[in-house]
């Protein structure tokens, strides 16, 4: 029997530029590239970030956007590749300038087209008139896609005309580090917005996250920058704290009662805002929660003592693995690695695993899990559903098995907390 | 900030005057940086004395990227001139001008040219490439030299050059004019002179040609440090005086071909400006080292070949709907004991995964079926990164290989991206690493370079049967092989199942499926069936038969796989009678007719009289048609849009249909208007569904057997006798108010 051969297969960084810019709304993202670049990012972007509502292929033209709203591509092919994409680039951006109504145009090369270098910034200036236009001219090749992510998001403040009054909005935050690519991100992005407003603090930008490119012009305004995934804005809050002063919190995902409760208890502190409204909030949420575990465990033990594995980056799995070791008193089986190369929270994870004796379960192939609850992408649970094993999977990342989501849902925040005590009191074994 | 490019043809001299010019510029007060924009990265060595510096490239390639320090590739030569080299690959692999722009992406992360206040770059002959043109990017250089002899390849090679910037700059100013060195030939002189008044520019030094160049570089010296030649250092000192002092600048005034030999060769010449500019960017001939290395490394596609067998899209000539690598892979995994591997970066195996296990999750989310094709594909990825598309990953795939072998896996398949094409990596060469019992197999596909997702499937198709089927198989009696089960659709395993019962009621049995869920010798042993089936008679269905037939001598049998009541009446009768086993298919035709007839009874009073219109991808449709006949449903439009994968509308009803081919949306709206359609059929809920009593859809892929066009005409009887369209379909405004844009 072979062993699984899936293991380096995992969106790069290319995915990554495109999900960034795609995260603006009212933009283009033209894809310099051929069509097998764009069908994926494309349906990926529609569904994450709904701003059409039909699939009529014919209110899309068979070039460029073959029939998908999203992600035009020049459908470059073998003589592009040799004579440089030019042409297409003229006519599509034409095409664009004249008919798509659109606050900002970006161009990223496909990686076949990184290759033979056309001068796009150059292409676009003839062209693009009266609208800022990103250019992406490597997409970046077998890197990660949180290093695309945060090229991109960079890039952005590079490349478009930001508004220069730093630190002028107290107790406003720009929110980091979510990404389209985030199964819950406007869940996530709404309840952690819903938290800092019970504090009078206000978001002005969600970056690249379904925001405005107003609201990211004004990003330098903002007394706070929160990064909420670090391996996929540090970066960028560290470039915004260096070109304008806006300094940074950075910490692991807000997942559960305690983590959410301390960031709350951070930021407060750092904009100096009362905490009591949130307090109360995730009191009442608490005493839920107590009550619906209460019932289950007085008839059971559990869920003490269940055994879980979790899929993702160091961030994620220190946020996930604190909340059930802590909150539920589960125990962690296998906790397994994406994007080993972001390393934020690994000591943290390691320091906590250390602390209940657990070290074990670190690096474990997810594969080889036996857990009763396993937390990863759908691809993962379906592929262990294919291995015959008996869990309940939760999905926290992309690729989803195909749910739709129509009430935004969030793993974040109070409202997060309860959704996962919802989702392990119901995905428990009972004998 | 001053950045000077120098360009001209290869062995012209342009690192001896860079480095020269560099030295004059760095004595006059200035802090210089030159950089080597080369493959053959000599171009400091008279600053540094001959010292080799370790290239950017090479650099790239050898260290983790946490650990780069610019002190590895910096060094500071004469008069504190920084230098630093790109390097490239070897000449006939990997893209050298992918190269350049590797090295300035490093030089940025490590802000070099903050440190100096002048960079010249030295930059290797012609502008063969967008590589190579990096330096004369807005963003980069400011001015721009031209160097060249009397030679007429110099002066071909600085036309070409003017060509590349005038791509870059059209009537911008950048060009300070032409540095002209020597080489003492006939008429040489006269030939520069024509030729600097025919593109508009100034010859900004005259450089002689010198025994104390020989000397100096016999030394590892530039002159100006040498300085034993006071005419020519004068000469360096005077330029770079200009060049700080401000130069006047021209723009490129390129000729075409016929202008260049008039002027250069003298023919019938004009001392004016009597030509036409050259103005369209057509390519030039090969003419430099690296423009032949380039050509060199591009795909040979024999468009004679006969054993070829081309997609839609290749043939028309139509934009390509995804790729040949994607479609090669989405084939090649159904063989489940190959490991397949992708030799490419990792996004494009992503996306190519994406694709198959799409399938996979919904089959799984919405019918708890389980696809072990979809799942968990045996696909890997060679990971291609920037050293790779620079140098060429051809030592990544071996070493892949060799790690894969380890597995023992039936067969390993690799498959080529875009980027593995364009620099050239030919991966029919690793087929040396098979074994008797490990064979390897490679599908040429490039990315997109051979075709779309379909000329993937094709090439996967004949390539997988060419290298694994064998002919001396002994036929076996009473088995069928099953061509082209489409497997990017949920209903594949379904579909399968109910084909598989009538041929076991037939007493027949599959031997291979071609190629769905199958194994390598499932494949090999694909000659011993007595039969084949095509699951699918489309466009590519059709191909495929036309191989097996013209390849192996392969029987058909003249049926697809049968969709609605009638269809497959036939084809039972005529797969019965093939195996001489006519009794069977009767009885299972009786047990299906009288439930057919009966339902169809029950229908009609509700659809009889109704106005059916189509807009359809499918390009054959008498399981519907013959139902919606059978139902008295009146078919008054079928409109047939443009399908990457099939063409030409098939039908074998005797009825007159109103068939439209390569359909577009203007014909949509004046039809809907002609016919006022009671039923509005098509392949995706179409945005005009709110103008008909009842829009529907098609599925792409129908269920096989007797009841797929009788279970449509039983929902759309339902749905008229509901007659409701939904309270939300009356919320559009609010989406568009809340969320569109």
């Amino acid at each position: 029997m072979m062993s699984s051969c899936l293991s380096n297969i995992t969106p790069d960084s290319l995915s990554g530029v495109i999900f960034a810019l795609e995260g603006v709304g009212r933009s283009v993202v033209l894809l310099n590239g051929p069509t097998g670049c764009k069908f994926y990012h494309a349906a990926v972007s529609d569904n994450q970030t709904i701003r059409q509502f039909e699939f009529d292929p014919l209110n899309y033209p068979e070039r460029w956007y073959f029939g998908q709203p999203r992600v035009p591509c020049t459908y470059l092919a073998g003589g592009d590749y040799i004579y440089g994409s030019r042409d297409k680039l003229e006519e599509v951006l034409a095409f664009i300038e004249a008919t798509v109504p659109c606050d900002l145009v970006c161009i990223v090369n496909a990686p076949g087209a990184a290759l033979i270098g056309d001068d796009l910034r150059g292409i676009a200036a003839e062209i693009i008139r009266n609208k800022p236009v990103v250019v992406m001219e490597t997409p970046g090749f077998s890197s990660d896609i949180c290093s695309g992510y945060e090229r991109a998001t960079i890039e952005l403040f590079k490349q478009i005309p930001v508004v220069e009054a730093a630190r002028s909005r107290p107790a406003t935050v720009n929110l980091l580090g979510i990404s389209i690519y985030h199964k819950y991100y406007a869940g996530d992005s709404a309840e952690l917005q819903r938290l800092l407003g019970l504090c009078g603090i206000t978001v002005n930008c969600v970056l690249c996250a379904d925001c405005t490119l107003d609201s990211v012009r004004r990003a330098p305004q903002a007394a706070l920058n929160i990064v909420i995934h670090p391996e996929y804005g540090a970066k960028t809050a560290y470039y915004l704290q260096e070109h304008y002063g806006t300094p940074c919190y950075i910490a692991a995902p807000p997942v559960g009662f305690a983590a959410t409760e301390q960031w709350m208890s951070d930021i407060c502190a750092r904009l100096n805002r009362e905490i009591a409204p949130f307090t109360q909030d995730s009191e009442r949420a608490r005493a839920r929660s107590y009550a619906h575990i209460s019932r289950i465990n007085s008839l059971t033990g559990l869920p003490k003592g269940v055994s879980f594995s979790v899929q993702g980056t160091y961030a994620e799995l220190y946020a996930y693995t604190a909340f059930l070791v802590r909150y539920f008193g589960m125990i962690p089986e296998c906790l397994s690695v994406l994007n080993a190369r972001c390393d934020f929270a690994k000591r943290a994870l390691e320091a906590l695993l250390d602390e209940f004796g657990i070290t074990q379960a670190l690096g474990r192939d997810i594969f080889a899990s036996t857990s009763e609850l396993v937390f990863a992408s759908g691809n993962t649970l379906a592929q262990l559903k294919l291995r015959q094993r008996i869990f309940s999977g939760i999905e926290i990342s992309l690729p989803s098995l195909g749910y739709i989501d129509v009430i935004p849902k969030t793993h974040q925040g109070i409202q997060g907390a309860l959704m996962l005590t919802e989702q392990v009191i119901n995905g428990l074994l009972f004998l | 900030m001053k950045e000077i490019a120098i360009y001209g043809k290869g062995g012209i001299g342009k690192s001896t005057l860079s480095a020269n010019l560099s030295a004059a510029l760095a004595l006059a007060g200035r802090r210089v940086l030159q950089i080597g924009c080369d493959p053959k990265h000599d171009s400091t060595r008279l600053l540094t004395h001959g010292q080799k510096l370790t290239t950017a490239l090479d650099y790239m390639r050898q260290t983790q990227p946490l650990e780069y320090k610019i002190e590895d590739i910096l060094l500071h030569g004469f008069a504190a001139v920084g230098c630093v080299e790109a390097g490239g690959p070897k000449p006939g692999v990997g893209c050298a001008g992918r190269g350049i722009i590797s090295t300035f992406e490093l030089l940025n992360q490590f802000k070099l040219k903050e440190r100096y206040d002048t960079i010249v770059y030295d930059v290797l002959g012609d502008v063969v490439c967008g590589g190579f043109a990096v330096p004369i990017r807005r963003e980069y250089a400011d001015t721009i030299f031209v160097v060249t002899s009397g030679e007429f390849m110099a002066l071909y090679a600085a036309n070409n050059i003017l060509r590349g910037i005038r791509n870059y700059d059209g009537e911008n100013k950048r060009i300070a004019g032409i540095l002209y060195n020597r080489r003492n030939i006939e008429g040489e002189d006269e030939r520069v002179a024509r030729f600097a008044r025919a593109v508009g520019l100034p010859i900004r030094a005259d450089i002689p040609r010198s025994d104390a160049f020989t000397r100096a570089e016999r030394d590892h010296m530039t002159v100006m440090e040498q300085n034993c030649d006071g005419k020519l250092t004068r000469l360096f000192v005077q330029l770079a005086q200009e060049l700080i002092g401000g130069s006047a600048l021209y723009a490129a005034q390129p000729l075409s071909d016929e202008d260049l030999e008039i002027v250069v060769l003298g023919r019938g010449e004009s001392t004016e400006r009597e030509r036409e500019i050259y103005v369209a960017p057509a390519p030039p001939a090969p003419e430099s080292e690296m423009e032949t290395r380039c050509a060199a490394a591009l795909p040979v596609i024999s468009l004679t070949d006969p054993n070829r067998y081309l997609s839609k899209n290749v043939v028309r000539s139509e934009p390509l709907h995804g790729c040949a690598f994607n479609g090669a892979l989405s084939v090649s995994i159904h063989i489940r004991d190959a490991v397949i591997l992708a030799h490419a970066p990792q996004s494009c195996a992503y996306l190519a995964y994406q694709s198959i296990s799409s399938t996979g999750r919904r089959a799984l989310f919405e019918r708890g079926a389980l696809l072990p094709a979809s799942l968990t594909p045996q696909l890997e990825c060679t990971e291609m990164g920037e050293a790779e598309v620079v140098f060429g990953g051809m030592d990544k795939l071996e070493d892949k290989l060799h790690e894969l072998k380890r597995r023992r896996p039936r067969a390993i398949i690799v498959v080529s991206s875009c980027p593995a094409g364009i620099i050239g990596d030919d991966i029919d060469q690793v087929r040396w690493l098979a074994q008797a019992d490990l064979p390897i197999i490679t599908i040429k596909a490039d990315g997109n370079m051979a075709g779309d997702y379909l000329q993937g499937m094709l090439m996967a198709y004949t390539e997988l049967a060419r290298q694994i089927i064998r002919r001396d198989q002994n036929v076996v009696p009473d088995t069928v092989n099953i061509i082209f089960e489409k497997f990017v659709v949920t209903n594949t395993e379904h579909n399968f199942q109910i084909i598989n019962e009538f041929l076991r009621r037939l007493g027949v049995h599959v031997n291979c499926r071609f190629l769905c869920a199958t194994t390598y010798d499932q494949l090999a042993d694909f000659c011993s069936a007595q039969l084949n089936l095509l699951a699918y008679k489309d466009y590519t269905g059709k191909l495929l038969a036309d191989f097996f037939t013209r390849e192996y001598g392969a029987a058909f049998f003249d049926q697809a796989f049968p969709i609605g009541f009638a269809a497959t009446e036939a084809w039972l009768r005529g797969l019965a009678g093939f195996f001489g086993r006519p009794e069977a298919a009767e009885e299972m035709i009786a047990e299906q007719k009288d439930r057919y007839v009966r339902e169809t009874a029950t229908l009609k009073p509700v659809l009889s009289g109704k106005k059916l219109m189509i807009i359809t991808y499918n390009h054959e449709l008498d399981w519907l048609l013959q139902a919606a006949y059978d139902a008295g449903i009146e078919v008054v439009k079928i409109g047939v849009l443009n399908f990457s994968q099939d063409e030409g509308f098939r039908t074998s009803l005797t009825m007159p249909l109103p068939v439209e081919e390569n359909y577009d949306r203007d014909q949509r709206a004046g039809d809907l208007a002609r016919y006022q359609p009671d039923i509005l059929l098509t392949n995706y809920a179409s945005s005009i569904a709110g103008e008909v009593f009842l829009a529907d859809t098609i599925p792409m892929c129908p269920e096989a057997g007797f009841y797929a066009g009788l279970n449509m005409m039983r929902r759309w009887a339902r749905l008229l006798q509901l007659n409701v369209k939904g309270e939300w379909t009356r919320d559009e405004q609010l989406f568009k108010q809340y969320y569109a844009g």
